[in-house]
């Protein structure tokens, strides 16, 4: 199945929209480097709406206690409810453990349309 | 055999003067300084917090006579090794203020211990008391008495304050680089908030509560991502609060690893491979049980026996755990555990 969620300026790098796909809810997010991700809209710990969350950057790990270092912004998306960090960059892994991801789905961008396939 | 990680030897004050220099001396001599007393409970057990039958025949207090304790505990119960923890009297790290005469206190304990126990008994190893409010004086203690054969971990009472922040962090460095292990025991008052429950019953049993304060924050200060071989050992708060503990700060961590990007680990698994627990005072309970809670720990390597002689919930080698335990499990519980977490065993 595909299906054309939205057009290209629709979303701006960093922004990030609910959808459908199918009878599944998605969504859709444009990352830092102005490519589209598509992910099921429902977050793998407890099912919150991740379209509800931040599309927003994250600390770096780092080897100094009390320094952040605030990177990815824009390709981090956060759940609304406690808060659990993907990577859309990375199929959207856990960043605390990547053997856990969102379901992602493909997506490519014909003329002026975002089209996410299952 | 047993490696016994809790026995409390208790100096008099009097003991000290010898190993104090002036005017640390006349403080006591002179001044009959004493370590801060708070606990306002009329003692709990038959002879106070002591096993009444401890008490040395002459009438001093339980824990002051090298060769009564030879005979009531390391005799009696076939002891390799045990690992003195002090009487926290004097706790120079403790104390609220006069940090100077801490140092010293600490310097005083710690050449007594040497002379008057290490020294005379193969058994025995020591703990390294220090005056932690300044870390740079505790580290220079460290590096005094750290590559003592005998002195196996450095001390910190858990009472109000949090030792992993990173401004105690040079005592870790030292510890780490001495391959001394960090011995944590609580002291008064570690719970309520840093304030006394109405009864002792309360107090005493909720201790295990201030040893979680010190795991989480030791945890996620990010003592062990910065000092990956330190060992942590935390002293007389049993083991049964742990599985708890390891699941809510793994939940913890996943929900809220930005506001820690410095911890690179699972805390179970800093836990599993950073730590270790000291059996006493166990609650009763049958083997069935202790089965499940070694199972939820993920690991029969994280806990060891202790006595926490002379105190009056002692625990008996012979009688506190559950009957027939498996002989794997009774060696790892009793000596292996301690042999393999104690970088000097
Ligand atoms: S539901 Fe998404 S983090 Fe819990």
């Amino acid at each position: 199945m595909e299906q054309k969620v939205c057009h290209k300026e629709d979303l701006q790098p960093g922004e990030m929209m609910e959808s459908t796909l199918g009878k599944h809810s998605i969504v859709v997010c444009r990352a830092s480097d102005g490519h589209y991700y598509a992910f099921l809209n429902r977050c793998i710990h407890q099912g919150a709406p991740l379209s509800k969350g931040k599309l927003c950057g994250a600390p770096a790990p780092t080897d100094n206690v009390g320094e952040y270092n605030f990177e990815k912004d824009g390709d981090i998306l956060r759940c609304p409810w406690h808060g659990r960090e993907f990577d859309v960059k990375n199929e959207g892994r856990m960043l605390v453990n990547e053997k856990y991801k969102v379901k992602n789905f493909s997506v490519s961008v014909e003329n002026n349309d975002v089209i996410v396939y299952n | 055999m047993l490696i016994d990680t809790d026995v409390h030897e208790r100096v008099m004050y009097e003991e000290l003067l010898p190993y104090l220099e002036q005017p640390w001396k006349r403080y006591i001599e002179d001044c009959h300084w004493i370590q801060e007393k708070h606990m306002p409970y009329t003692q709990p057990a038959v002879a106070g917090v002591d096993r009444a039958d401890a008490r040395i025949p002459d009438g001093r207090p339980a824990g002051t006579d090298l060769s009564f304790m030879q005979q009531q505990l390391l005799d009696a119960n076939n002891h390799e090794k045990a690992v003195l923890t002090g009487a926290l009297d004097p706790s120079p790290s403790s104390m609220h203020g006069w940090y100077e005469m801490a140092t010293a206190l600490a310097t005083a304990y710690n050449n007594w211990q040497i002379d008057k126990w290490l020294d005379q008994d193969e058994r025995l190893y020591g703990s390294i008391h220090i005056a932690a409010q300044e870390p740079w004086n505790a580290v220079k203690e460290i590096e005094r008495i750290g590559s003592h054969p005998k002195m196996v971990q450095v001390l910190l009472p858990i009472d109000d304050k949090l030792w992993g922040d990173p401004y105690y962090h040079p005592i870790f460095e030292a510890a780490q680089r001495h391959n001394l292990a960090i011995g944590m025991h609580h002291n008064e008052p570690p719970v309520y908030y840093g304030q006394w429950p109405k009864y002792f019953i309360e107090w005493h049993t909720l201790i295990p509560t201030s040893h979680m304060n010190v795991v989480t924050n030791m945890i996620f200060n990010g003592v062990f991502d910065k000092f990956p071989d330190l060992k942590l050992i935390m002293i007389e708060g049993g083991f049964t609060y742990v599985p708890f503990l390891m699941n809510k700060m793994d939940q913890q961590y996943t929900d809220l690893r930005h506001e820690v990007p410095w911890v690179k680990r699972m805390p179970s698994d800093i836990v599993r491979e950073n730590m270790l627990f000291t059996t006493q005072p166990l609650e009763s309970m049958k083997k069935k049980e202790l089965m499940q809670i070694i199972d939820q720990l993920g690991s029969d390597e994280i806990i060891s026996f202790s006595t926490d002689y002379p105190h009056w919930d002692y625990d008996s080698p012979d009688a506190a755990l559950p009957p027939n335990l498996d002989d794997d499990l009774k060696e790892k519980l009793y000596t292996e555990n301690a042999r393999n977490f104690y970088p000097k065993f």
